[in-house]
């Protein structure tokens, strides 16, 4: 393993990350703001720590399996780390639990926050919030890929160590473009939206930063109550489109809109990733019709926008869904688990695991009714490796025994169980709100700094796929 | 990359002495400008709630000597009022010339309006006319009147003692702003100090203890010598130079 290699690829993603902290600070600096200072600073020493390596380390061709995974996992948290600076620097709502808490919630696009006042942000950290979306919400090692001069073989490990083996299998094309493909259809959902949005009336400064965390399936909003506070139907179909455009497999989606045959029409996933969502939204608006909550209208309107938003993993929200029937919010919570399609900028279980899943149940029943029978799972024609399948299995049962066992730890610190159990399975699917204390329209900060730091190591398990930090302990030279 | 050692060991030092450089000019900024945010909280705010203070006693004190009037004691009473009625307008004065937050010219010109309306009724002699001892007439007229100038003045310090407040929490936020370049930048140099010692290591210790393992084994009859420096510094230069003096020195003995 080579430590230096290793350090020069940190280095690279550092930079990435000044730039942005620099855009977030010319921001301040223009607006006259007191955040200037924290954010100007911040990215001087991104930009000075990553460069340092350059100096002194060559460019490499190649690297191992086990370097990918060392900068993947240190990648991921250097970069939650450094995304504390501006945090800390500023002040207000921000202590060093508190800023790690909404670093990681960022850049994981998990979308849960400490702020009570979110409004009470100089617009360049509100900038500098989003932005951490928007990075984390393609992968900040993407992202590098794309720009970095990167050898055929590097370029493929660090988009294997980056990327679920699950959410390469519609990608029927090399390393190269599967990253060109990702950054094009992120940049192109992102610019879409933040135009609807300017013009269902928007300024350009709520409409970027809104796009930024839908298309990233973040959540972090620029106001306290979040999309509500637009009063807007058109503002909330449009983030509803955007949110489900976002949730499905970007791989898709471009051969959705050039034409090509292996479309999001033709995928069994995505059909039934829609399917199962809109029938969430007709089970939930229709007890909040039924129990008198709202009327009809408002009721289709309020079911739609939540469940695609947790559906989505995103969290933004238009009401406050914790005062609903219970029923409406098991459903929710249902939400929460199943989270979206691998492929897309969501983290958590995904969906296609869930498909899978049911799909090997159906095979177990056919195998033990017909014993001779050779049973080979399919997904839209193509067979599924058994490794995949197991792969699968092994991965919902760690998921479930993760989330448990947060739930568990957060009852020890005193969290109740209902906000114990919902903040555990909202973080850990990267969705941002949960029930209890952490409804919609609530926010983290009342949980006891334990609990927060667990919850994030929770986001970043949810970000990584959990094997990917596993991996870190089983790594050889 | 840098290609000289010279020039890597500077570039590495010129990094550093940036991040102090900023950190230190950054602190140095947030300091000064939190000095002037001090003064300002004093010119601002403090000034203006100890000028209300006094405002608040000089009423205190003319309520007072009114009651010794109503008691008939003349001199006594007469004598009080004037102190703090001079009082009054001094820190009244003060406080007008001092107007710095929104709002506090409104609160100004109310206190002047009532406490006009409150002179006004206690300047007309009292004693030896039927309101000497008229204990209705003072709690209907005079102390109504008393105690809409007294909220008048309340008002105005309530407003300067939120300010304050607003303003001692933004100094704590800019103290914290000072305080964390230098953090970072000790943090910062910490990592720099691990990295420039693993990078010294690994580039050039350990390529010069290669070099040294090279000659020490020196054989002439093995030609076969590679040290494989990798990066063409002085180091690869020198081990380009040792290579050709082994291969002059075997020549030479061949001869």
């Amino acid at each position: 393993m080579r430590t230096e290699v290793i350090v020069r690829h940190l280095g690279y993603i550092l930079l990435f990350n000044g730039i942005f902290l620099f855009i977030s600070f010319l921001i301040s600096f223009f607006g006259g703001e007191s955040s200037a200072i924290p954010l100007l600073f911040s990215a001087i020493t991104c930009f000075i720590l990553g460069m340092f390596p350059m100096i002194f380390v060559p460019v490499s061709e190649d690297l191992s399996f086990n370097e990918g995974v060392i900068i993947v996992v240190a990648g991921w948290t250097i970069t939650c780390l450094i995304g504390t600076l501006p945090y800390i620097m500023w002040g207000g709502e921000f202590s060093f639990t508190n800023a790690w808490f909404e670093s990681v919630s960022g850049y994981t696009t998990t979308g849960s926050t400490i702020l009570n006042d979110i409004e009470a942000l100089p617009k360049g950290l509100l900038f500098w919030r989003s932005s951490t979306h928007f990075i984390g919400g393609i992968g900040i090692i993407l992202f590098a890929l794309l720009i970095l001069p990167q050898s055929k073989s590097s370029r493929i490990v660090l988009l294997h160590a980056e990327m679920s083996e699950i959410s390469k299998s519609n990608f029927r094309t090399n390393a190269r473009k599967v990253i060109f493909i990702l950054v094009l259809v992120y940049f192109g959902l992102t610019l879409s939206e933040t135009i609807l949005l300017m013009f269902a009336g928007l300024n350009f400064f709520d409409a970027i930063n809104h796009s930024f965390a839908t298309v990233a399936t973040g959540g972090f909003s620029t106001k306290n109550l979040s999309v509500a506070s637009f009063h807007s139907i058109s503002v909330e179909v449009i983030i509803m489109v955007f949110m489900v455009l976002s949730g499905i497999h970007f791989g898709l989606l471009f051969n959705t809109f050039t034409g090509k045959s292996q479309n999001i029409f033709k995928s069994s996933v995505t059909r039934t990733y829609i399917l199962v969502m809109a029938l969430g939204i007709i089970a939930v608006a229709l007890k909040l019709f039924t129990s008198g909550t709202f009327n009809g209208g408002d009721s289709l309107r309020f079911a739609s926008f939540q469940v695609i938003s947790l559906a989505s993993t995103t969290g933004f929200a238009n009401a406050d869904s914790a005062s609903w029937p219970v029923f409406t919010q098991i459903i929710l919570m249902y939400f929460t688990i199943q989270c979206a399609m691998v492929g897309s900028t969501s983290g958590g279980m995904k969906f296609d695991r869930i498909f899978l899943f049911f799909k090997s149940i159906k095979k177990l029943i056919t195998e033990q009714n017909h014993p001779n029978a050779v049973v080979v799972i399919k997904v839209d024609k193509n067979p599924i490796s058994e490794q995949l399948i197991n792969h699968t299995a092994v991965f919902i049962i760690l998921y479930i025994f993760i989330f448990f066992l947060t739930t568990v730890l957060l009852t020890l610190a005193n969290v109740d169980v209902m906000t114990a159990f919902s903040a555990s399975i909202a973080t850990i699917g990267n969705v941002g709100p949960g029930f209890g204390d952490v409804s919609s329209l609530g926010n983290f900060s009342g949980l006891p700094d334990i609990a927060k730091w667990l919850l994030s190591v929770n986001m970043l398990m949810g970000r990584l796929e959990i094997f990917n930090i596993l991996a870190l302990f089983y790594l050889k030279n | 990359m840098v290609k000289k050692i010279k020039n890597k060991i500077m570039a590495g030092f010129a990094l550093l002495i940036t991040i102090l450089i900023v950190a230190g000019s950054l602190s140095i900024y947030e300091f000064t400008n939190m000095g002037k945010s001090v003064i300002s909280l004093i010119d601002d705010n403090y000034k203006t709630i100890a000028d209300s203070k006094t405002m608040l006693e000089a009423l205190e004190r003319e309520d007072s000597g009114i009651l010794l009037l109503l008691l008939g004691r003349w001199e006594q009473g007469r004598e009080i009022i004037q102190a703090a009625d001079s009082s009054f307008l001094k820190s009244l004065a003060q406080a007008e010339n001092n107007i710095t937050e929104e709002n506090e010219e409104e609160h100004i010109r109310r206190i002047h309006e009532s406490y006009t309306n409150y002179k006004a009724l206690w300047k007309r002699p009292i004693v030896d006319t039927e309101k000497e001892g008229n204990i209705v007439w003072y709690f209907e007229t005079l102390h109504e009147s008393f105690l809409k100038t007294k909220s008048a003045v309340n008002d105005l310090m309530e407003l300067n003692q939120k300010n304050l407040y607003h303003e001692s929490t933004q100094l704590k936020n800019q103290s914290r702003r000072a305080i964390m370049p230098a953090i970072v930048a000790i943090v910062s140099v910490i990592i720099f100090s691990i990295l420039l010692n693993f990078f010294i290591t690994r580039y050039f210790v350990t390529p010069i203890g290669k070099l040294t393992e090279v000659i020490k084994t020196y054989n002439p009859d093995n030609r076969n010598y590679s040290m494989d420096m990798g990066f063409n510094d002085e180091i690869k230069q020198l081990e380009e130079e040792i290579l050709n003096l082994i291969d002059k020195i075997t020549r030479r003995q061949e001869k």
